[in-house]
């Protein structure tokens, strides 16, 4: 049995009177990866900023490594790592200062940094100062900062976003390692792409309140109510068929004559998913 | 009661002293050593008779205490909080105590040393025990304007506003000391600022007077304990972010 790292349970928060999140529940366990996906104001940063201790719920518990969230102090900063779009990083100082600045802060061995900058290829950029890094460099560095003491749980806002999609594949291939080697993700986007890609449960929130939570593909095959196959003839045209009995009688057809190039089942995605049940777009 | 971490503290104190060394904070320290300097080249050349090296000696550490100390703490704290820098380390284990000594230590050190360094630009003579007076007095005076410049930094969102809030406080802390000779009113008080008692400990060396007096002492002392009050009341309100 996988330890819990993370439980929401019946998270409420309210600003000036506008409730935030309502009622948000969700666990993440050792090893996986968690995804909060929704567009901007669904109240993805509040959960961060409550499972953190930067911001108290209004009602219900949150809890980390199985301390509550509101009970938190900043020793719980030592087996967590936390990765916003504000997380800055001292412009006047080289990636490698930077690095060991935290190093020292959180006791740990400065050959960790040597390895993490190969690890992410920013070992070559060890001296040039924080200000002349590109913004995908920055991303890293502020990534590697987050894991340079090797947290159980590793809070990612929005961490590919902006980003071009070389740097993002690397951090994916990234994220995927540290899965594997036992950490904890929770990871909040707007990429419906990179949730499918990289989590093992993702919440589908919208304007504070969780409207699918699951596996990104049993979510997926919940709205599969239509099968669908896209086919590409030999005549370059592409087809969509709806499976009922005819059209499995032309597809049995075109195979027999050899006029199909391929055949793709057609699944919802996430964002079709999110488009269906809030009428919103995700992006 | 907070824990202070030495490993934190350490790293603290070393980033923060080399960020005062940035062209940005530097430059206070400088200009007052560079004022005392030029003062005395300019008023040494004008009068012979009286002895100024008093007057050149309270310009600088006036302007020390209130530059360095103020606008430089305010400004470093107010950066932080523009480049994100401070939540980050704030969320990297660093408690609010770590981080209020590693930010203060530094500067006060800095200082210090700029009011020693003055003596010697000016060319102020003064007895070992005036001499420890004078590092007593100057380095809680210190202290005091490093603890103000934290408490506008809570309020700075950025370096320049810090800049804006500061300016006022700066010119009143320094003009009225600098001005307390022209009437009554001015002089009480410049005897109940911190930086009046650094002149009018200035003056009564030069005059070879008591040193202290109660009134100056306790000035001091009381200016120290609320400043660190009021520091306390807004941090435990705001954190350092009030924004």
């Amino acid at each position: 049995m996988k330890k819990e790292c993370i439980s929401l349970q019946h998270i409420s928060k309210e600003f000036n009177g506008n409730l935030v999140l309502k009622d948000v529940n969700a666990v993440l366990h050792q090893g996986e990866i968690l995804g909060f996906l929704g567009p901007s104001g669904a109240g993805k940063t509040t959960t961060i900023k409550i499972l953190t201790g930067q911001l108290k719920p209004t009602d219900g518990q949150a809890y980390v490594l199985g301390i509550n969230c509101q009970d938190i102090d900043e020793t719980i900063y030592e087996q967590i790592g936390i990765v916003t779009d504000v997380s800055g990083v001292y412009e006047r100082m080289s990636v490698y200062d930077n690095l060991k600045y935290f190093a020292k802060i959180l006791n740990v061995p400065l050959d960790n940094i040597d390895i993490l900058l190969k690890r992410v290829g920013l070992y070559e950029h060890k001296k040039k100062l924080a200000s002349q890094l590109s913004k995908g460099q920055i991303q890293r560095l502020i990534l590697i900062r987050a894991i340079l003491h090797t947290p159980k749980v590793l809070f990612l806002d929005e961490p590919t976003s902006g980003l071009d999609p070389t740097t993002a594949l690397e951090i994916h291939k990234l994220l995927k390692e540290l899965k594997t080697e036992g950490m904890a993700i929770f990871l909040t986007t707007h990429n419906m792409e990179e949730a499918t890609k990289l989590c093992d449960h993702v919440a589908l929130l919208n304007e504070g309140v969780i409207v699918e939570y699951g596996t990104p593909q049993d979510i997926c095959l919940r709205y599969n109510k239509e099968k669908k196959y896209k086919i590409l003839k030999n005549d370059k045209k592409e087809v969509l068929l709806i499976h009922t009995e005819e059209n499995i009688k032309v597809l049995n057809q075109w195979l027999m004559d050899d006029e199909i190039i391929s055949i793709h089942s057609c699944e919802p995605t996430l964002e079709s998913v999110f488009l269906e049940v809030t009428g919103r777009e995700l992006q | 009661m907070k824990t202070i971490h030495i490993n934190k503290l350490l790293a603290i104190i070393e980033v923060k002293g080399k960020a005062l060394f940035s062209k940005n904070f530097i430059i206070m320290p400088i200009f007052s050593l560079g004022m005392t300097y030029i003062m005395k080249l300019a008023y040494g050349s004008i009068s012979k008779e009286i002895d100024m090296t008093g007057y050149y000696l309270s310009m600088g550490v006036l302007m020390n205490v209130c530059m360095t100390g103020v606008y430089c703490v305010a400004a470093c704290l107010a950066e932080e909080k523009e480049k994100n820098t401070l939540r980050t380390l704030m969320t990297s284990s660093v408690n609010g105590l770590e981080f209020f000594l590693g930010s203060l230590i530094p500067v006060v050190l800095l200082m210090v040393i700029v009011n020693v360094l003055c003596v010697f630009i000016a060319g102020f003579s003064m007895t070992i025990t005036e001499w420890l007076c004078y590092v007593a007095i100057t380095t809680i005076s210190s202290i005091i304007g490093a603890v103000t410049g934290m408490i506008f930094g809570i309020f700075a969102k950025n370096q320049m506003s810090a800049g804006t809030m500061t300016t006022p406080v700066l010119i009143l802390f320094m003009l009225i000391p600098m001005f307390s000779h022209l009437n009554e009113i001015i002089e009480t008080i410049s005897n109940y600022l911190f930086t009046g008692v650094i002149m009018n400990f200035i003056n009564h060396v030069t005059t070879k007077v008591t040193l202290t007096n109660p009134l100056e002492l306790g000035v001091l002392f009381l200016e120290f304990i609320l400043t660190v009050i009021l520091f306390l009341v807004l941090y435990k309100k705001n954190g350092f972010e009030a924004n």
